[in-house]
């Protein structure tokens, strides 16, 4: 299968303090790829160097071909939500979803359209609420900015902790739109999470970051969440 | 922060020793005392709204004192002692101390005039608890404004002078003293609303809970005019009315427009016409200077969004540019009384606004690229927390924006006369407007180059 992302010889590190090292790691396109590890393994800085927020100290990523850091054609084919950051607060959710519409060149109508395929998900608490996107909820926050990672059919997606501050409900909505994002419309969806369980079921392959080093490449089966939870219990 | 503070402060000792000596030349015929008391009024307003945009209210710190083993009754005075302290209240006590002690040396009763002080601290101290109360509260607020500009409008213009009137009470302080009981009842009286008022909401659904604003739309569709740019221009539109710290922006621009009444009212700066041209600026440049110089700043709460959504830098400064000119072409319509003055003073205004145009728009936004100043949208700016961008590259970028228009203007006013000065700096101008594209790169650049630390200073908690 053909490889999307492409990291080599990648790391960080902030003064002497080596927060990522990544020798190789390629995925194909269209997997669903989830990255498991305890806080500060260094799941946020390969998301933010994915997504050029970040400098690498050593190597690269490709995105598609391009290096992420060199040149910036690899935006609009790939999307993300990594924290709040990613919202505009003073917006309603209907302008927040128009606005990412008019920067990934999507019309209107296009996402009304997209938002129309997530009304389940939506459970009426995101759409027609006269409310800025910062009076919401912090899981309903979460809803709106899931969803605009959406908009303009990227290739790449890229959600960070995406299960997190989600109702139960929710969560396993959430489960079948990122297996249907992979499964049937080919998107690469990168996803990290505390939740074992969750990371298991959607995806086809965990990777375990632990001091930003890889310890476990897996793909999942039957046997994965047992692994993962005797290596996190040490 | 501190530096403002201190400056501000130095200002008030100065004006503190000063201001008896002032008046006592300006109108030697009458005591000075005396007129320092028949302008009190002006303070007692000027103050109110002042606090009003300034002043933070202290329900906001009440969230992570509702949980301490402490007495509901104690956290609250506290709270409302501890704004006591706060800077607002701390000037006048800069300034009433220097003059008390020079009314004392001047031969006034030192007993009466400490009772005159305590008085005027009593006032500053309910006006401390009357914003408290006041606060958020839109039309006291315009209330007081409009009664200020009107008492001093009447008073220049020799229709109506309201300072003999309110003098006396503020002159029984001194003369009668008993009066000062009045204040000091207002103290307490008011320090018991404030306290009744925030015991009623001291709850995490009660005052501490963030106010949430209500919904506005309007319709912006009138901006897609600008085809690409619309996109950011309605969004601006939207972060401006919907976010308490613009706004703020937007207030201070207006009074910018007012800042040549300084100048132009002044016969002395008649024959120094430079410092006309430097008002000029100021006129029109309101909102370009003070939006523009937080330009990225104001996208700080969600700059990893735009970081890596595809944006195209040119785009975004040139919306924002255009934001600008929009902002600098209104306060020029609205500088229009300003003919009042003069065609020479209007002449003058409208060179200094097609300076802004084409040259200032783009060294506000050089500067504000290299600003870096996380910004809270919904937070209304602390006192002097304006001055955090004040550093020495701040200062030296402001100094072509000052120093700038007024060369330009003074070269061929000097050497040739005064109207060619005027098209000297009206030209600027469009020669900037010429040379737009190449600026914007150059601005363009320096966001591409600082791009990691940008991002990194604007994810930084506050």
């Amino acid at each position: 299968m053909e490889t999307i992302i492409k990291v080599q010889n990648l790391s960080k590190s902030y003064k002497a303090d080596k927060v990522l090292d990544i020798e190789a790691l390629d995925i194909p396109k269209g997997q669903s790829f989830g990255l498991v590890g305890n806080n500060g393994a260094g799941k946020t800085t390969f998301f933010s160097l994915l997504l050029d927020l970040i400098q690498p100290t050593t190597g690269h990523i490709e995105n598609k071909g391009i290096i992420v850091s060199e040149n910036e054609d690899w935006k609009p084919y790939t999307s993300s939500f990594i924290d709040e950051s990613f919202l505009i607060g003073y917006l309603t959710a209907e302008e927040y979803f128009y606005f990412i519409g008019d920067l990934r060149n999507t019309s209107k109508a296009e996402v009304d359209e997209l938002l129309a395929e997530f009304a389940d998900f939506f459970h009426g608490e995101i759409l027609n609420q006269k409310k800025y996107l910062r009076d919401l909820s912090k899981g309903n926050q979460k809803k709106a900015g899931i969803v605009a990672a959406l908009i303009g059919n990227p290739e790449v997606v890229i959600l960070d902790e995406p299960f997190a501050n989600l109702d139960p409900t929710t969560q396993i909505r959430l489960k079948k739109i990122i297996k249907d994002l992979s499964a049937q419309k080919n998107v690469t969806v990168l996803v990290s999470s505390h939740d074992l369980m969750h990371v298991t079921e959607v995806c086809e392959r965990v990777v375990v970051l632990d001091k930003g080093q890889v310890v476990k490449d897996i793909y999942t089966s039957e046997a994965t969440l047992k692994e993962l939870e005797l290596y996190f219990e040490r | 922060m501190i530096l403002g503070a201190l400056y501000f402060g130095g200002l008030a000792i100065l004006a503190g020793i000063g201001v008896f000596f002032i008046f006592k030349k300006a109108i030697p015929d009458q005591d000075p005392f005396m007129l320092i008391n028949n302008y009190m009024i002006y303070w007692v307003m000027g103050d109110l709204a002042l606090r009003y945009f300034m002043q933070q209210l202290p329900v906001m710190n009440i969230k992570p004192m509702l949980l301490l083993p402490v007495k509901r009754q104690s956290v609250i005075q506290f709270l409302l002692l501890k704004t006591s302290f706060s800077f607002f209240n701390i000037l006048p006590l800069l300034f009433f101390i220097p003059l008390t002690i020079v009314l004392m040396v001047q031969g006034y009763n030192p007993l009466m005039a400490v009772l005159w002080f305590a008085s005027i601290l009593a006032i500053s101290f309910s006006i401390n608890f009357l914003n408290f109360i006041l606060n958020k509260n839109n039309t006291a607020f315009y209330v007081v404004i409009a009664l200020l500009a009107s008492f001093i409008g009447l008073q220049y213009f020799n229709i109506f002078d309201i300072t003999p009137y309110t003098g006396v009470f503020f002159n029984s302080f001194y003369e009668v003293g008993f009066t000062a009981l009045l204040p000091v009842a207002l103290v307490i009286v008011l320090f018991r609303m404030n306290y009744r008022l925030l015991r009623k909401n001291f709850y995490v659904d009660g005052a501490v809970q963030t106010k949430k604003e209500k919904f506005k739309n309007y319709n912006l569709e009138f901006l897609n005019r600008f085809g690409t740019l619309a996109t950011f221009l309605k969004n601006d539109v939207k972060m401006i009315t919907r976010n308490a710290r613009p706004k703020q922006v937007l207030l201070m621009s207006f009074l910018f427009l007012f800042y040549g009444l300084i100048f132009f009212t002044q016969d002395t700066y008649k024959n120094m016409p430079v410092f006309l041209a430097f008002a000029a600026i100021f006129v029109s440049g309101g909102f370009l200077i003070t939006f523009g110089q937080l330009v990225p700043s104001w996208d700080s709460e969600y700059y990893k969004l735009m970081m890596s959504q595809n944006v195209s830098y040119k785009k975004y400064l040139e919306s924002k540019w255009l934001l600008m000119v929009i902002g600098c072409a209104v306060s020029f319509v609205l500088s229009t009384p300003y003919i009042y003055f003069g065609w020479d003073i209007y002449a003058m205004i409208a060179a200094g606004a097609s300076f802004n145009i084409g040259l200032n728009s783009f060294i506000t936004l050089y500067g504000g690229a290299l600003n870096r100043v996380p910004i809270e949208l919904n937070q209304k700016a602390k006192a002097f927390s304006n001055t955090q961008g004040f550093n020495p590259t701040q200062l030296l970028i402001s100094l072509p924006k000052i120093l700038g228009p007024m060369i330009i203007f003074y070269l061929p006013y000097k050497f040739i006369n005064f109207n060619a000065g005027i098209i000297a700096l009206a030209l600027s101008g469009v020669l900037g407007l010429v040379f737009k594209s190449y600026f914007l790169k150059i601005i363009e650049n320096l966001y591409q180059k600082n791009k990691y630390k940008t991002i990194s200073a604007f994810s930084e908690k506050k």
